[in-house]
């Protein structure tokens, strides 16, 4: 009996990538956010990422960038709150127990969301440092956020994240003295899974040792805002030289 | 536990592509699956037992490791 339902079984030929409807939509993200430099940030539960953004949001407002931040939770809009609080337009998904954002949600977000002038998009996904990172929503890149209290070796045990991503961010720095995971050990272990990756020290509180002068930021944050300011630029300058290349003219 | 909605991600893919026409049953999916893809391959097979659609309820998932973080379907067996 079953060798008969065997024969009649068909083969057919996909060759596709298997999350490729999420991918059109991530397609169409993209096209939404037009100019605006796309930043997905990843990372376990409590590693910091709307600190982050609080830290990072005022120096980027310094500089003259319109920010939009769209926020995933389980549940409630706290973080939005925090962020509603810096003067940025923020949209807040609540996933009601899906354990990562999908392209389809930010898409059905954006219409809820000032972002036409928007340089920077910071997409903060749901706290989790596994889920996530099999879905792309359409943005430039993926930061990872690893707080020293995790403990050196998560980046060998939950490689997919840091991986995809373009940059790692180390935060929670001012509390390495009192613990056993040890700075350099992250790092190593970070760029045996992707030597590309670049790396920014971080502390959102207490008073950093290498601030500079009149800044509330540590080098490491200031470092990725610079890294965010220079990533618009060359957005822009990519973006412009298509339009220009098609013969359009400006 | 993403694996659930990868599911559904690669039976969506399979439906709007047009692959699942005329079919009646999906015995056999092979799967490209990457060491960074983020996915355990028994949760995704697991997955498949308890979807909504019913044709893909018995499905055997075959999967071929390699390296990177692709997650590709390569060929569906179907009655």
């Amino acid at each position: 009996m079953k060798s008969v339902r065997k024969k009649e079984l068909r083969t057919i030929r996909v060759q596709k990538n298997a999350l490729g409807t999420n991918e059109e939509i991530a397609l169409k993200n993209k096209t939404i956010f037009g100019k605006a430099f796309v930043v997905n940030l990843l990372s376990s539960p409590g590693s910091g990422k709307t600190s982050l953004l609080e830290a990072v949001i005022p120096v980027l407002k310094d500089a003259g960038l319109k920010m939009a931040v769209i926020e995933g939770d389980v549940d409630t809009d706290l973080d939005k709150k925090r962020i509603d609080a810096l003067g940025v337009p923020a949209y807040q998904i609540v996933t009601n127990g899906t354990c990562h954002l999908d392209a389809r949600m930010v898409n059905n977000s954006l219409g809820r969301l000032d972002i036409k002038n928007a340089d920077v998009i910071f997409i903060e996904n749901v706290g989790n440092l596994v889920c996530p990172t099999s879905f792309n929503l359409g943005e430039d890149i993926k930061a990872v956020v690893l707080s020293v209290t995790e403990g050196d070796d998560k980046p060998l045990k939950y490689p997919a994240a840091f991986y995809k991503s373009r940059v790692l961010i180390i935060n929670k720095t001012d509390l390495l003295p009192f613990l056993k995971a040890d700075l350099e050990r992250i790092i190593k272990n970070a760029l045996s899974v992707n030597k590309d990756l670049k790396i920014f020290e971080t502390s959102c509180y207490g008073i950093p040792k290498d601030s500079p002068a009149g800044s509330a930021c540590d080098k490491g944050m200031l470092g990725f805002a610079g890294f965010i300011k220079e990533s618009v630029r060359s957005k822009t300058a990519r973006l412009q030289g298509a339009f220009l290349n098609k013969g359009l003219g400006i | 536990m993403h694996e659930f909605s990868v599911a559904i991600g690669i039976i969506d893919t399979l439906r709007e592509n047009g692959y699942l026409d005329g079919v009646s049953r999906v015995a056999k999916i092979k799967i490209n699956l990457g060491k960074y893809s983020g996915i355990d391959k028994n949760y995704l097979s697991f997955a498949f037992q308890n979807v909504d659609d019913k044709r893909f309820n018995g499905a055997e998932i075959d999967f071929v490791l390699n390296d990177g973080d692709e997650i590709t379907i390569k060929e569906i067996y179907v009655d």
